[in-house]
């Protein structure tokens, strides 16, 4: 079996893999940050933990010290308010400015339409109505982690979504058993199609391939080294007699929820492989799925495969050895010493060392959703108050998030989006040909003329954002804090002077000073405040389109 | 045309029968059966690709066969009546008339049960796998096409497009890279959804670039903006001075991605590779409609495919690019042979693959798979090619790649397979027509701890393994050159669970799988 070895070395190149760049090592691990907190170690905290802090949040944060703003990050907080029928007139259980979350659907007309726009208008909602929490960005977590998509009925998304958001930063181990019988679940692996008769074998193996354990090596035949073949089919067995209930109803009674139907359950005992200690699962009845996740939870390796994938949601996307021992390994075990309370664990994970070190400060490309956010909601442009306006604002955002390939409450497969788990493009999945135009289309908009919603103009307010800055009379100082707000990591001084040249092309720096003074002097004249308002719309718009801007 | 003239002049010459005669491959290296008629450089493969894995023996139909899927999957097949006869034992679904009528005009090669070793069944480890063309058991991070093209262009994308070089080498119909593209050091592919509304982009002021992974992002921000823009001129130029001739089914994805192809190509666009996908092939449930199993999900999706390439080959021939253009379909694995009680079916393993356009050797390549009387749970249908023989010889047919350099891009133990021809075909032929049959048989069978394997070689290098139901290569129980003439190998089966077994022998190029039941 030479062959292989000697045609290797005597062709050499082709089928190896490509060595990755020599870059220097992060060897920080999991201990406590110990170094200077100020505003670039604010910035970073909010920007990672939230979809777009603004300035004043960072500045604030800056102030109070990383353990309180750990403290509030992970604050409890109300649910929010539910969706609400935002326009439609003819759905006589749910009145304009109503929630339809709990109303039967109509054999007459059809509620699907206006729900489902109210029901995605509301998802963006949220993010634009985070506070200072790491709530929203771990909902979005769970979702892409469970990835339920396609479910035609927005009661049972709603249901979900709201499922995720309760337990955020709760158990792991509770989240995955209420989600492997919630009812949109139930509908999206054929849960609710596995019966004893014939199994479905869709959810079992999910569960472990992307929900728990995850995939190791091929170790042999049908084995993924976690677990067999033969395991997937055992556990569709153990998992059989679920249905959902309330699916499109136009019965005012059935909320929608579960059902545990033994006859359809599979009463006979189920082996499971080695790879899970030969154990034999006897009949339970409706208790059996969640014996089932007790079994697999008993693996150590669930706790690493998750906190891969927090790593991957926060930090960066490449794993290194020194990341794989010193942080996955470490914060496994508080994931395990916690009974799998995913608070203390990614808490644990935002305080160390690791996180602050500058060379994990930047490199995440923002995923759609984290840059249409960012473009608005750092330079706090006013959202309409009230309803229709304030949903109908939030639907030009979704249609964005759409063509730039990230629609809430559609990932696009089981496993999630590509970027947090596609080798070898990763986060750089969300950048190309057809999405940067898109991009950009959102951020020369909004420093520029906006959009208009019945009446309503949603765009950046450059002077009352400028009067924000610190020195807003030096052109130097506009761009250098712009910089800050905008940017990561510093810009050049090369990329400074071409950025002061579009906010004052060709001339010298007191006349931007004399230009703002002479609007602030008389801020009702309108010719003053456009001269002033147009370049720093210019400028914007330019700090806007640099990549700078598409990594946090 | 010239070309025509001259392909006609070397007819005999390009013939290919001598390939598969029994000479050991490597002996005699083997050459482009094109590389004398005309340019690679104008030659297009089409990849298209169907995500969630097919099922292919919904699909093409072994008809001598029929009784025993009936057992198995009574709930999901169709009634025997409907499926559409191409050969005495090999039918397409009822949706495939397009498909049909292209087989009909020697326009179609169907390979059967393409997969390999060590079937995977998870979709992302397996699409992986089949984007990559690596072996199940290692991980490659660029796809197989990445490397193609990165052996001729090792700096890209530093300094592309060129003078040399202006247009995309690959393009994805769509808003994500395809895998398949994937070079080592960016993807060798452009998305592209709509070829007339391509916005300039602003390319800011460039800083230096750090060496953190910061600095890298960056640089990969910036060079894809910079590449969008160097490109979107050569793509706007393509499709307003192509065109199409004929009109595409609407509402259909499939067909609009296509559609952009054909318009694309004869615009004059030099991109060598266009990806193109349709997506819901996972039909665990409701694949199709209970009581009426010839329509549902599966069959509206091969609806689209058929009706999709229909069209397309319908475009090229008008547009006089025929000659030009090679379709292949993908998807990462075939469906378990047993239905299951949501009228869908399973992950599973081997599936059939379409080749499509005026350049291919007409007909179907390899038997149909054999249903066993009992069939296993999580059984799938056993592979006959490896994916990677069907890629590698296509690279070297259509792409002019030598053989060693085939090997070295995809595995050293690649096998020719006679998949394209020079374009002039006449008819379809009898499956299988064009192929020496293989000899084997297996005593007893079934058997309870061992079978003799007995089989008649020219010479030529053999290898011969053991499959479990799962796709799994249990055993290889001989890979070496044999002397010509017959041979018995024993399969020691001892401590093997009862159940479904076969033994795959691949003789070069020819390869058959039988069944083998262990009591």
């Amino acid at each position: 079996m030479n062959r292989r070895a000697t045609l290797a070395t005597l062709l050499g190149r082709g089928r190896e893999k490509p060595q990755a760049p020599l870059l220097p090592i992060v060897n920080s691990g999991l201990e406590p940050y110990s170094g200077p907190w100020a505003y670039e170690q604010a910035a970073h905290l909010l920007r990672r933990s939230m979809f777009a802090p603004t300035y004043t949040q960072i500045k604030a944060a800056a102030g109070q010290g990383l353990e309180a703003t750990l403290e509030l990050l992970f604050s409890e907080l109300p649910q929010p308010e539910p969706p609400l029928n935002y326009y439609y007139q003819d759905d006589p259980n749910v009145p304009v400015g109503a929630t339809w979350i709990d109303a039967p659907y109509s054999a007459s007309a059809n509620f699907a339409p206006y729900r489902n726009q109210s029901l995605r208008a509301w998802a963006m909602l949220q993010l634009f109505q985070e506070g200072v929490s790491v709530r929203e960005k771990l909902t979005l977590f769970w979702h892409n982690h469970f990835a339920v998509s396609n479910i035609n009925d927005a009661k049972f998304m709603y249901r979900h979504i709201a499922l995720l958001r309760s337990n955020a930063w709760g158990n792991f181990r509770d989240l995955v058993k209420a989600v492997t019988i919630d009812p949109a679940m139930l509908r999206f692996l054929n849960g609710n199609q596995n019966t004893g008769n014939a199994p479905n074998e869709n959810y079992a193996r999910e569960l472990l391939e992307l929900f728990t354990i995850g995939k190791g090596p091929l170790a042999g035949p049908g084995d993924y080294t976690n677990y067999t073949e033969e395991d997937i089919s055992a556990m569709a067995r153990v998992l059989t007699g679920w249905r959902d209930i309330g699916f499109n109803t136009i019965n005012p009674d059935p909320e929608v929820s579960s059902v545990f139907l033994s006859n359809r359950h599979d009463n006979g005992s189920k082996q499971l492989s080695h790879r899970f200690d030969d154990i034999i699962i006897n009949n339970m009845g409706q208790d059996e799925y969640a014996h089932l996740i007790d079994i697999i939870f008993q693996k150590a390796e669930v706790a690493r495969f998750i906190c891969r994938k927090l790593y991957r949601w926060f930090i960066y996307y490449h794993i290194d050895d020194n990341a794989e021992q010193n942080v996955i390994g470490q914060m496994a075990q508080v994931l395990i010493d916690n009974d799998f309370e995913i608070r203390p664990a990614l808490m644990a994970l935002l305080r160390s060392e690791h996180f602050f070190d500058m060379l994990n400060v930047g490199p995440m490309i923002k995923n759609p959703l984290d840059f249409i956010v960012s473009s608005v909601k750092t330079f706090e442009v006013p959202l309409p108050p009230e309803l229709p306006r304030l949903y109908n604002t939030m639907q030009r955002f979704f249609s964005s998030s759409i063509l730039q390939q990230m629609e809430y409450f559609n990932p696009p497969s089981v496993a999630g989006w590509k970027a947090f788990y596609q080798e070898p493009l990763y986060y750089r999945t969300w950048i190309n040909a057809t999405t940067l135009p898109i991009r950009m289309l959102i951020t020369d908009a909004m420093a520029g003329p906006g959009f208009v919603v019945n009446g309503f103009r949603v765009q950046i307010d450059p002077l009352s954002f400028v009067a924000t800055l610190e020195n807003p009379f030096d052109p130097n100082a506009v761009v250098e804090e712009f910089s800050r707000i905008l940017f990561p990591q510093p810009i050049t001084d090369g990329q400074k002077a071409v950025l002061k040249d579009i906010l004052i092309p060709g001339l010298p720096d007191y006349e931007w000073t004399v230009e703002y003074s002479d609007y602030l002097a008389s801020p009702d004249n309108a010719a003053l405040a456009e001269a002033v308002a147009s370049k720093l719309r210019q400028l914007l718009q330019a700090m806007l389109s640099m990549p700078e801007f598409y990594l946090s | 045309m010239k070309r025509r003239k001259f392909l006609k002049a070397t007819g005999a010459v390009v013939s290919l029968p001598i390939l598969l005669n029994g000479f050991r491959l490597s002996a005699m290296p083997r050459r482009s059966i094109f590389n004398a008629i005309s340019d690679e450089s104008d030659r297009v493969l089409v990849l298209i690709q169907m995500n969630g894995g097919n099922d292919g023996l919904n699909a093409i139909l072994p008809l001598d066969q029929y009784d025993r899927l009936a057992n198995v999957r009574s709930n999901i097949l169709i009634p025997e009546n409907e499926i559409l006869g191409i050969t005495d034992t090999v039918g397409l679904h009822p949706a495939l008339a397009g498909v049909r009528s292209l087989f009909d005009d020697a326009r179609l090669n169907i390979l059967q049960s393409v997969g390999y070793p060590n079937q995977n069944r998870s979709h992302f480890r397996s699409t992986d796998i089949w984007t990559s063309g690596s072996p199940a058991e290692e991980s490659w991070t660029t796809g197989w096409m990445g490397r193609f093209f990165q052996g001729g262009h090792p700096s890209f994308p530093e300094n592309y497009p060129n003078e040399e070089y202006p247009h995309p080498f690959a393009i994805t119909m769509g808003s994500v890279v395809s895998e398949t593209c994937q070079g080592t050091a960016a993807n060798f592919s452009l998305t592209l959804n709509d070829p007339f509304s391509l916005t300039p982009l602003t390319e800011g002021a460039a800083g230096e670039l750090s060496d953190t992974p910061y600095g890298q992002e960056l640089s990969f921000l910036r060079t894809t903006i910079a590449q969008t823009n160097a490109y979107a001129d050569s793509i706007q130029e393509a499709a307003e001075g192509g065109n199409n001739t004929v009109d595409y089914p609407n509402g259909n994805r499939l067909a609009e991605q296509l559609k952009n192809v054909a318009l694309l190509i004869s615009g004059g666009l030099q991109t060598k590779v266009y990806v193109v996908s349709i997506g819901g092939f996972d039909t665990h449930a409701n694949q199709v409609v209970e009581g009426n199993t010839a329509s549902g999900e599966h069959a509206e999706l091969l609806s689209q495919i058929s009706t999709a390439m229909a069209a397309f080959q319908a475009d090229l021939q008008q547009l006089g690019l025929e000659e030009r253009v090679v379709s292949l379909t993908f998807s990462e694995f075939g469906r378990q042979i047993r239905s299951n009680d949501s009228l869908g079916t399973d992950h599973g393993s081997a599936a059939p693959m379409m080749v499509f356009g005026k350049c291919v050797n007409p007909g179907i390549l390899g038997d149909n798979p054999e249903i066993p009387e009992q069939v296993d749970n999580q059984e799938g249908v056993p592979m006959q090619f490896d994916f990677r023989d069907v890629y590698g010889s296509i690279l070297m047919d259509w792409f002019e790649v030598p053989e060693e350099e085939v090997q070295n891009l995809l595995y050293p133990e690649f096998q020719y397979l006679p998949i394209l021809e020079p374009c002039t075909p006449t008819k379809a032929r009898e499956a299988n027509a064009f192929e020496q049959e293989i000899e084997v048989n297996a005593f007893p069978n079934p058997f309870r701890d061992w079978a003799n394997i007995r089989f008649r070689t020219n010479g030529e290098w053999v290898k011969l393994s053991i499959y479990n139901g799962l796709g799994s290569e249990i055993l290889v129980l001989t890979n070496r050159k044999l002397p010509a003439g017959e041979h018995e190998i024993r399969f020691e089966a001892h401590g093997l669970p009862a159940g479904n077994y076969y033994l795959r022998l691949q003789l070069d190029g020819r390869q058959k799988t039988k069944s083998l039941v262990k009591l």
